[in-house]
């Protein structure tokens, strides 16, 4: 296993999230011309695709080098597990604890930040430690 | 109203089924690729990251539009 402190790849995580997170506000904005609920429902739509994309993406580079890529291939597929558990779970709870809700804004924003964060993954990728 | 309970078993059904067939086959590329270059295994991984967000892309948004079809069309 790759030691705590000396990491084989350079992972952007917080570079990730600050821009998710931006995006996320940017779209939040956008939205609350249409009305403060709409925008409110486009921010939690935005944290929904966040937090279990975060947890991801920590737990797929949890682990680093040939050695270990059988761990890494069961992490990948346990945090995919859990992080469409969380997506459900995250959405059954807005629908049922959230009244009322502004489901276009929610949808949408939770469907842009898909697009948007596999598009950040590819351009901002991480890099080999030299 | 069933109609709509069948609908949602769909999209989340289906949906798992593309993301997990998918997810295998990434996976066993992932540890055959390494098995014979272990020394690309760093730029392996990035990209078997890389792949499984525009993976499960489809099946995240099925399962928010599943999830409103339960809890507010037929709820």
């Amino acid at each position: 296993m790759a030691r705590s402190g000396h990491r084989l790849n350079r992972v952007p995580l917080l570079r990730w999230l600050v821009i998710e997170s931006t995006a996320i506000v940017v779209m939040a904005l956008l939205w609350a011309t249409q009305g403060r609920l709409a925008g409110y429902s486009a921010l939690v739509g935005g944290l929904i695709f966040l937090v279990p994309n975060t947890w991801f993406a920590y737990q797929v580079y949890k682990v680093e080098g040939a050695r270990n890529m059988s761990r890494m291939v069961g992490n990948l597929f346990r945090a995919e597990s859990v992080k469409i558990a969380l997506t459900a779970v995250f959405f059954a709870a807005v629908f049922n604890l959230m009244e009322p809700i502004h489901v276009p804004a929610l949808l949408f924003t939770f469907a842009v930040m898909v697009v948007m964060g596999a598009a950040l993954r590819w351009f901002m990728r991480p890099r080999p430690q030299r | 109203m069933e109609m709509v309970f069948i609908a949602a078993a769909l999209i989340i059904g289906l949906g798992a089924l593309g993301a997990g067939i998918g997810f295998g086959l990434l996976g066993g590329k992932l540890l055959e690729s390494t098995a014979r270059q272990p020394e690309m295994a760093n730029q392996l991984q990035t990209k078997t990251f890389i792949m499984a967000g525009l993976l499960d892309a489809v099946p995240m948004i099925g399962v928010g539009i599943a999830m409103y079809l339960i809890f507010v069309v037929a709820g």
